[in-house]
Formats: structure tokens, sequence, C-alpha cells
């Protein structure tokens, strides 16, 4: 799985959510895009990563 | 009297937007917005470095000023859109300072791909704050596709060069049926009075706050800046005229 073009190994079960908490960005607004599509914070739970998931993990930053 | 901004039905005291970015600390920047009485402060959305996440920064904001997220760093309005949905999704408002830059050395939004991303944002049930420059054809444009305010440069963004272009935003204060928000290049509260007397609904400062030696003295000085220029606004402001003399011409001793 690639996470800001960083692989990363798929832990079994892994959701968004999982693979937040394991980057310790539980806390944070942590913005996710799956395969180009933004993902629902209320699905960040539900929702299975796979092997071939490329995803784009952000967040807000300060600026003008 | 009441004198409420109202941008897409919502009402706000504070004529004063700020941008976060350029501050040296994040408790600093709080303490600015703090002092400043913003109501609406823009932020940013980067990817994550894993190496180096550093804080978050909405953790440092007061919860009841409105995050508006912008689309920094897109060049086309594809990146834009792409950029205000990712937000949306994870939680922010669904509210976006829209600015389309491909410019690196002047910083001058496209107005082409900003109309075009304007009209695909607003479809999809964003509301847009668009970055311009101070075309008045453009910002009724953007105010036919639904946008909720204009928001026209004085000057190009962290210049600090003030209304160098105050005739075209006196244009589109004149035109809009939507807020106007002059943003960025202001450089001084004397700016910011300025675009206040000719009528802007508000202001969007960063830089010349954020910069300032004493940021947190000089949110203040921009806070009764605004609120000056726009109760001067209200009083009527004079016209240039020839000299008259203040004090009657006869009867001097």
């Amino acid at each position: 799985m690639d996470v800001n073009g960083r692989k990363e190994e798929l832990a079994p079960g892994e959701t968004v959510a999982t693979l937040l908490a394991r980057l310790g960005l539980e806390a944070g607004w942590a913005l996710v895009e799956r395969n180009g599509e933004p993902v629902e914070r209320a699905r960040y739970a539900e929702i299975e990563l796979e092997d071939a998931d490329r995803l784009v993990v952000a967040r807000p930053v300060a600026g003008g | 009297m009441d004198d409420t901004l109202t941008i897409a039905g919502r009402e706000f005291d504070s004529r004063l937007l700020l941008g976060t970015g350029k501050y040296d600390t994040f408790e600093t920047m709080r303490d600015a917005v703090v002092a400043s009485g913003t109501q609406i402060v823009t932020i940013a959305v980067r990817r994550i470095d894993f190496d180096a996440p550093g804080e978050d920064i909405t953790s440092f904001l007061p919860e009841d000023v409105l995050l508006l997220p912008n689309t920094s760093g897109c060049e086309t309005a594809d990146e834009a859109v792409r950029s205000a949905k990712l937000a949306r999704a994870g939680g922010l408002p669904d509210w976006v300072k829209l600015e389309v830059i491909p410019d690196a050395r002047y910083l001058l939004p496209d107005p082409v791909e900003t109309l075009r991303a304007a009209a695909a944002l607003v479809e999809d049930g964003f509301t847009v704050l668009p970055y311009i420059l101070p075309d008045p054809v453009l910002a009724q444009k953007l105010e036919e596709v639904g946008c909720a305010t204009v928001m026209p440069l004085a000057a190009p963004i962290g210049s600090g060069r003030g209304l160098k272009l105050r005739d075209s935003i006196r244009i589109i204060v004149e035109q809009a049926g939507v807020p106007v928000v002059v943003d960025a290049g202001l450089g001084a509260p004397s700016h910011a009075a300025e675009s206040m007397e000719m009528g802007a609904d508000a202001v969007l400062v960063n830089t010349a706050i954020a910069r300032a030696e004493d940021p947190i003295a000089m949110a203040g000085a921009f806070r009764l800046a605004v609120e000056a220029g726009r109760t001067a606004f209200h009083a009527g402001v004079m016209e240039e005229q020839a000299p008259t003399p203040s004090s009657p011409i006869g009867g001097t001793v």
C-alpha cells in the first residue's frame, strides 16, 4: 500500500481508522483520499484497505 | 446599529478575516486571532510528512472561529476541486477560499480556472469565496455562478503594498450583490481602513499581522482600523474638493 508515496505494510483487517491510529494520527484532523477519491470521515472505521491502495493523508496547516 | 456581515446566510460581527500562515509559533497565532476579534480564519491543506508531523493547528484555534480551508498550492481548477473535496470529506467546513495560482513569481490567480472551479464547487454544495484579481467582469461572473463573496486582491500576496488596484476594487464594490472581501497585499492598518471606507464589506489579512514585530498588538490595530473604516463608510466620507477655509474669513484681529 502506498501512503503519501511511502510503502506501508497492510495489517490484517486494516481500516482507514486503524491505519491513522498506527501512524499516530487518530486525534488530529486527518484528511484521507483513497485512490483519488476523498474518504468521508464518518467512514474511516469501516473502509477496509487493500494492498493495491494509494492513499493521500493530509491535514490542515497554517495558511493565508 | 446592526451592522453584521452576512455571508451565505451566516452572520459575523467581525469584518476582519485572518490568515494563519507565517507566524513564528502557533501560540502567537492564537493570541493574534483572539486580539483581532476575527470569526473566520483561513487554513491550508497539505500532505502529512510522517517524519515531521508537527502540531495540529486546529487545537490552537478558538472553537467559535470558522475554519476556512483554502486551496493554496493548486494551479488548476481540477486540483482546487480535489483539495476542497478532501477537506470537506475529512470533516472541515464546506466553505472554501478558492485560490488557483499557477504563477509562482507574482502569485496572481488564474481567472479562467478560478471561474471553472467556482462553478463546479457551487454545484457540489460548497460555499465558495474566490480570490481574484480585481476584475469587475470576473467578479460578476463569479457571483452569477453562485459564489458567496468575491475577494479581490489589493496587491500581490505578502507584498504589503496596499490598495494598488483601488479603482478596480471600487467598481467591484459598486456592482457586487455579494460581500466584497479585500484580500492580500494589505500591509498596514491604514490600508484596511481605506478598504472599508471605500465600502468593502471585509478584509482578509495575514502577513501584515504575522510578520509584524508584535503580531498580537498589530492584530488589535487592524481590528480598530477595520472598525474605524466601516464607521467612516457609514458616516459618509467627504468628496475631495478645492481648499476651503475652516475658520471665518473676516473679523481677524
